[in-house]
């Protein structure tokens, strides 16, 4: 009985710990999540669907649009289409626009890019090293970058169909200012 | 400026070039709305000299008028001109920073950098690289076309600089792409090599064999 009551504090402490260390972690995530707008974007290099690599440093001076998707995640099917139509639109004036697969599966993501034969390249990010940098927590996030490099908006959400995205990337398009 | 500064800041060198880099940056705040409120008093009248800084053309126009347009001129030239040393000192600045972080996380007595290099490849296009020292892997380095281009262009990339403690070490690349006939293709290459006190460079070479119709891979040692 004696040995019980100090084991019992102890183990108070522990559950004190580990909901203090989740509460910790919660709130570094989506700290993570905020924390990316207005800081440069992390750089990366990803195989594409198609055969080659992409990096998006290659991209500097062009506003970027980073969509994560996975082929189980119903909205990211009505997103993807969405860029796409936004990209076949803007592609003139220097938009480019990454998909960013976190399939476990890369050949689930494979075979979805061929049968949604999409404008812009689709992503294989196997190791999740990238969707790591950027904080995904849920899918569709999207993610909008600027001419310099900057990261201007995060969604984590199906916002394709709002007028203020059209906005967003039009914002981005027009900022000349954000060149290197 | 120099004894003021050192004066009032008892600092190390760098410190005090960076202070003296930057110390325009807070001067031209400063006498630039002074100026504007000086050409703002001065009526139209006579011309005169552009003045040579800004201090003293806000001296100038207080004490004398002067024709507001050639003023504004002038200074907008000077304040260029003090634009354009300032982008150079700090491009210096930028360079001398950059060269004493090198020296401090790499420094030569434990320096290894490995570069690659690339000729002709038409029997093999590049899609990554991975490096092992001493079985740890140190890189993996995916090439995008616009990469391989440059690097056919005669390009040379430093894809590795770490720190290896002197004595003998083994460094593996693996190479991956296409090989010839569009085939997926993937080779290794190794060299066994001493660290002593200078700093160690290795190439990895990739050339074509074109009797072999095959890529050559190859890691040189520069001594």
């Amino acid at each position: 009985m004696g040995l019980k009551h100090p084991f019992v504090k102890i183990s108070g402490l522990r559950h004190g710990a580990v909901c203090a260390l989740w509460l910790a972690s919660a709130v570094h995530s989506s700290a993570a999540e905020t924390g990316l707008i207005a800081r440069p974007a992390p750089d990366f290099a990803l195989p594409a669907a198609a055969g080659n690599n992409v990096r998006l440093s290659e991209y500097r001076g062009q506003p970027v649009v980073l969509s994560f998707w996975s082929s189980r995640c119903s909205l990211c099917a009505a997103q993807l289409t969405a860029l796409d139509r936004y990209y076949g639109t803007y592609r003139s004036s220097g938009l480019v626009v990454l998909a960013v697969s976190v399939e476990d599966d890369p050949q689930r993501a494979v075979d979805y890019a061929r049968s949604h034969a999409t404008s812009f390249p689709l992503l294989l990010d196997q190791t999740k090293l990238v969707s790591r940098a950027y904080g995904i927590e849920r899918l569709p996030t999207t993610v909008l970058i600027d001419r310099s490099g900057i990261v201007r908006y995060l969604h984590s959400d199906d916002r394709a169909g709002d007028p203020s995205y059209v906005a967003q990337i039009r914002a981005l398009l027009d900022d000349t200012l954000g060149a290197p | 400026m120099n004894s003021f500064l050192s004066k009032q800041f008892p600092m190390n060198t760098m410190s005090r070039r960076l202070l003296r880099t930057l110390w325009p940056l807070i001067v031209v705040p400063l006498t630039v709305p002074a100026l504007a409120a000086g050409a703002a008093a001065a009526p139209s009248a006579a011309g005169s000299a552009a003045p040579s800084s800004a201090a003293a053309a806000a001296s100038s126009a207080a004490a004398a008028p002067v024709a507001p347009a050639a003023d504004a001129t002038g200074t907008t030239r000077s304040l260029d001109e003090g634009i354009q040393n300032l982008k150079k000192d700090v491009v210096d600045l930028n360079k001398d920073l950059f060269v004493l972080e090198e020296e401090l996380l790499f420094p030569a007595n434990t320096q290894v950098a490995v570069f690659v290099s690339m000729d002709v490849g038409d029997f093999f296009a590049l899609d990554s690289i991975t490096l092992k020292v001493d079985n740890h892997d140190v890189s993996n380095y995916l090439y995008t076309p616009r990469e391989v281009a440059a690097l056919l262009k005669g390009g040379v990339q430093r894809l590795y600089v770490g720190n290896l403690k002197s004595g003998d070490h083994e460094l593996v690349a693996f190479f991956k792409g296409k090989g010839p006939h569009e085939r997926y293709y993937q080779r290794a290459a190794s060299i066994h090599f001493e660290k002593g006190v200078g700093a160690k460079y290795l190439e990895l070479k990739i050339t074509d064999h074109e009797r072999a119709q095959q890529p050559e891979f190859e890691i040189k040692d520069w001594e």
